[in-house]
């Protein structure tokens, strides 16, 4: 390519600067669409859409069936003073304790879960909940049931030959019904139902 | 050319990229450290610098909460790779002593035992830790019991040294036209029913768990039963009576003859 | 100027051997997980599999590609033989040595742990030194673009870098660094206890290093195509590229910001604070930047072909464009799947959309459509393109080419579009089976069994991809004259000293990862008591 020289050059330069202008105008059309994708995250976070967890707890894996909130007999649903409920599971290979949780509708309910050995997934079906259960951290989950049914809750991250067989459930029901079996303070699931 | 100098304010490539990439950074930052923190609910912000330090990961203790104990011995036993210690000749010769008085029931010579499982070649983390719940009362069996009351530490380490570097024996009844069940190679996903293979031989043996090859087909399904029932619950976590609970008596059948039929 | 057409050849080859295989096995693993197979096959054998897939074509198919096509470009646009060809095919070798060392435990059941590692898991220690000979070659690859260009810079003080060439070393650059998270992971922290040096790992700090390698890994498997987008394709058809500058500016985009956004793979991740999460999400949405000028300036540049073959009007220019010209076609079905899988993919990098696709068969389905669909369908093009150049003989033009093209095309959409669909159902990811009595899961039976259809196009299309390039080895020799890149409508001159190198762009780069990744490292390396005992895989004990 030659370098434009005397009277073409104007030429040039004219079709240059009108190139210029219009991919400076695509750039801006560009970085207007992605200011608007950043602005409805920001929204989103403001109003509490989903958002991420706002703050990291850690666990030690080695040690969970010995202390802390994750003995096995403290897993399960929780009713707390304020009336939300807390749900603690344990994920390992391959399941998740409790193998059926039992959750009030119509109920802001936390799940606090955790893994004992590899990484897990905790995805609840025809649900928006979806998360990573990582060993030493634990992970809070906010969520809210609007009515009862069964989900099915795979694991959805690869954890060993198994992986594939390590499927939990998800039980809502009536609030109403909820809270009386709750009211003798046990910690509650459907694994015999 | 005379070199137009680029680490330089001057150059309005060099201030434009690092004030586009430093401002769109720090905008980010505050609003991803100050401003989405505040308007979380739930958070208990103490003030700006606990704003700032729990968006950025600084781990926080759990809130205190009314725990409910159990009402049975659970394991106390932490499984990894360490848990037995350096192994040494001395060890496993300690524990071959100490083995005479379990051979009757859990040797390769064991006469005429058909309910008792053959610990020859067994994982030494899988011995060990079934001593400590026999000690411990998370296991209980009126026999090893009191066997395991009287053992120390060192003994059962020992134990568990010994049987981990005895060769595998062969199964009492190998049957090679036993085909694997469904059970034992898939499972039965659906009711969170792994396959058997995958932590107890053939796929992978999971570190703890006991290897049922040549396994004595009453022992298995007397186990599986007692998972299933809850009258055995020394398995960490649920994590064998989660799966116990889910299978039927057939399947139980099925993979307990199968890894009695095992070589 | 092609001197090194051996070498060349050899990574070309190289790679699409190793595509075929791989793409066998992931029709198998499609299959295996559908409902046309039988309800028992072994879920070792698929995990195996989904292993040996993951790891051929994610670390060595396309780093062969970008090596092969980079030692191309040095030739032809810098006009002089490279230099350092001895160490090129030692960069060679040391791949193909590190792919078949990794290869031999994977393919024995001895690191079943997918590509992505998964730690507290832990394989035989050969898979990952296999994966660090990978990458230690592809970094002799880097070094010698590096020398290449800083040799050339010094002969033509001044002159503008080719833009192929600046391209071509912004993707090494990119790659050099990326790689560095996934080589810590493995180097500090997996293989000492694949070794049986240490027996815990952190598994939260062991993915924050991966999701640095994870998501720019992908703009290092683009380059290749978005090189060919900018300077192979205007020339292809008859046209010229719109602007050399914003081309240049793109690329230095990706080197920037393609890198320090990884942590968007770890939105669900409990081990990272929210702030950096929502940092990475930012810089994750710039990141669309550079391909949304390129599809401008690439759009602009068919324009100008059009319109030199006599289109008129606002389209009239779309009909005149040569429509049986194989780059066309392939250019045209690659923007059409980056249209699909961009969209998707501003799905996932927001949080709130995120979590309801997160980990399920979507993501999948995203990343086939945008890396073999709209990345791979390229390579082929860049392979028809640059083949007589390398063989000295013709390749078959016609039919055999654009039915290759067609069947890629409409088999990636066959097989992803269902996929897609799957994962917003919630159908998981990575599982050898699923049981499509259960109700849960029956609806999903369908749209499986489309894929594994799509699959089968695929494999067709892969294998008469092969077939074409071997008859290109058997075809009449021709003269193909000598290869040249697209020149631009304006070609530049002079550049600013900005955009003709990389110092500025290589420190942003730097600092800006020591920023979004400096302190969530930190703080995980400072933690005590969440170490987990390693679970080794496929060793009976």
């Amino acid at each position: 390519m030659t370098s434009p020289t005397g009277p073409e050059a104007s030429g040039h330069d004219q079709g240059k600067a009108i190139a210029v202008r219009t991919e400076q105008r695509w750039a801006i059309v560009s970085a207007s669409i992605i200011v608007l994708l950043v602005a409805m995250a920001i929204f989103a976070g403001i109003h509490r859409a989903t958002m991420p967890q706002t703050w990291v707890e850690v666990a030690d894996p080695q040690t969970l069936h010995i202390s802390g909130e994750f003995v096995e007999s403290n897993l399960g649903s929780a009713v707390e003073a304020n009336g939300s409920v807390t749900v603690r599971v344990l994920g390992q290979q391959f399941s998740f304790t409790p193998q059926c949780m039992l959750l009030p509708a119509e109920t802001p309910v936390t799940f606090r879960a955790t893994s004992a050995d590899a990484v897990h997934g905790f995805l609840i079906a025809r649900s928006n909940i979806n998360s990573m259960l990582v060993p030493g951290y634990i992970s809070v989950l906010p969520a809210r049931f609007d009515k009862p049914g069964d989900h099915v809750m795979p694991c959805h991250e690869f954890c060993g030959t198994g992986h594939e067989g390590m499927w939990a459930r998800i039980k809502v029901i009536e609030k109403a019904a909820f809270f009386k079996l709750a009211a003798d303070q046990r910690r509650l699931s459907c694994v015999d139902q | 050319m005379n070199a137009e100098r680029l680490f330089t304010w001057s150059n309005r490539w060099f201030s434009a990229s690092v004030a586009a990439t430093a401002g769109l950074a720090l905008v980010s930052a505050i609003v991803g450290f100050v401003i989405l923190p505040y308007a979380a609910p739930g958070t208990e912000l103490s003030g700006l610098w606990d704003a700032i330090c729990s968006a950025a990961g600084v781990p926080r203790a759990p809130a205190q909460s009314k725990m409910i104990t159990p009402t049975f011995k659970t394991s106390n036993v932490v499984v990894n790779a360490q848990m037995l210690g350096p192994t040494d000749s001395r060890s496993i010769g300690r524990g071959a002593t100490l083995a005479l008085q379990c051979a009757i029931c859990h040797g390769s010579n064991r006469q005429g035992q058909v309910d008792t499982p053959n610990l020859d070649g067994q994982p030494g983390a899988m011995v060990y830790k079934q001593l400590r719940d026999f000690q411990t009362g998370a296991r209980i069996n009126t026999i090893m019991g009191p066997f395991a009351a009287n053992l120390g530490e060192r003994d059962m380490l020992d134990l568990a040294a010994y049987y981990g570097s005895l060769p595998r024996q062969r199964g009492s009844r190998p049957d090679p036209t036993v085909a694997a069940p469904l059970i034992v190679t898939v499972g039965a996903p659906m009711r969170n029913i792994p396959p058997c293979a995958s932590c107890h031989g053939s796929s992978d043996i999971k570190l703890g768990s006991a290897s049922l090859d040549g396994h004595s087909a009453v022992y298995v399904k007397a186990q599986l039963e007692a998972f299933a029932t809850g009258a055995r619950r020394n398995d960490i976590s649920q994590q064998m009576r989660n799966i116990a609970r889910q299978m039927t008596p057939t399947e139980m059948d099925d993979a307990a003859r199968y890894f009695a039929s095992r070589p | 100027m092609l001197t090194n057409k051996k070498l060349i050849l050899a990574h070309f080859w190289l790679a699409f051997a190793i595509f075929g295989v791989a793409l066998l096995l992931g029709e198998w693993q499609m299959f295996a997980r559908s409902p046309l197979n039988p309800w028992a096959s072994s879920a070792e054998l698929y995990y195996r599999s989904v292993t040996a897939h993951g790891t051929a074509l994610g670390y060595v198919f396309p780093t062969l590609v970008a090596m092969g096509f980079g030692y191309a470009i040095t030739e032809i646009a810098l006009k002089k033989p490279l230099i350092g060809d001895r160490w090129a095919w030692a960069g060679l070798a040391l791949v193909a040595i590190g792919a078949v060392t990794a290869m031999i435990p994977v393919s024995i059941g001895l690191a079943s742990v997918l590509y992505t590692f998964y730690p507290p898991m832990i394989g035989n220690p050969f898979y990952y030194i296999g994966i660090v000979l990978v990458v230690v070659g592809s970094w002799i690859w880097v070094a010698l673009m590096s020398i290449n260009l800083a040799a050339w810079k010094r002969e033509n003080p001044g002159k503008p870098i080719p833009l192929a060439m600046f391209a071509n070393v912004a993707g090494a650059y990119l790659w050099g660094w990326t790689a560095v998270g996934a080589a810590i992971e493995v180097i500090v922290l997996i293989l000492p206890v694949a070794l049986g040096f240490r027996t815990t790992i952190d598994a939260g700090l062991s993915r924050v290093f991966f999701s640095w390698t994870l998501h720019a890994i992908v703009y290092f498997w683009l380059m290749p195509t978005y090189i060919a987008y900018y300077t192979i394709f205007p020339r292809a058809i008859g046209g010229r590229l719109y602007s050399d500058e914003m081309g240049r500016i793109a690329f230095i985009l990706f080197v920037v910001v393609s890198m320090p956004i990884g942590v968007h793979h770890l939105f669900a991740d409990p081990q990272v604070g929210a702030g950096f999460k929502f940092i990475h999400s930012v810089f994750t949405a710039m990141v669309a930047l550079p391909t949304l000028l390129t599809i401008f300036t690439i759009c602009a540049s068919a324009e100008i072909a059009g319109r030199l073959r006599g289109g008129k009007g606002p389209f009239g220019w779309i009909a005149a464009l040569p429509w049986d010209n194989p780059m066309l076609l392939a250019v045209t079905f690659s923007f059409l799947m980056l249209g699909f899988g961009g969209a998707g993919g501003l799905i996932n990098m927001s949080y709130q959309l995120d979590s309801s696709i997160h980990n399920t068969q979507w993501i999948t389905g995203h990343f086939h459509l945008i890396f073999a669909g709209a990345i791979v369908i390229m390579y082929f093009a860049i392979a028809y393109d640059l083949w007589p150049h390398l063989t000295g003989r013709a390749l078959e033009t016609g039919r055999l080419m654009k039915a290759q093209l067609w069947l890629w095309f409409v088999g990636m959409i066959v097989t992803t579009f269902p996929w897609h669909y799957v994962g917003i159902l919630g159908m998981p990811r990575r599982m050898s089976s699923y049981d499509y009595t259960n109700p849960a899961i029956a609806p999903q039976a369908l749209s499986v069994s489309i894929s594994v259809v799509g699959g089968m196009l695929l494999v067709i299309s892969g294998a008469l991809f092969i077939a074409i390039l071997i008859r290109g080895h058997r075809a009449e020799q021709v003269d193909p004259g000598e290869y040249r890149f697209s020149l631009a409508v304006h070609e530049p001159v002079k550049l600013p000293t900005a955009l003709n190198g990389f110092a500025l762009w290589v420190t942003l780069m730097i600092g800006l990862t020591l920023v979004n990744y400096g302190f969530p490292v930190a703080q995980l390396l400072a933690l005590k008591g969440n170490a987990v005992p390693a679970i080794y895989m496929g060793t009976p004990r």
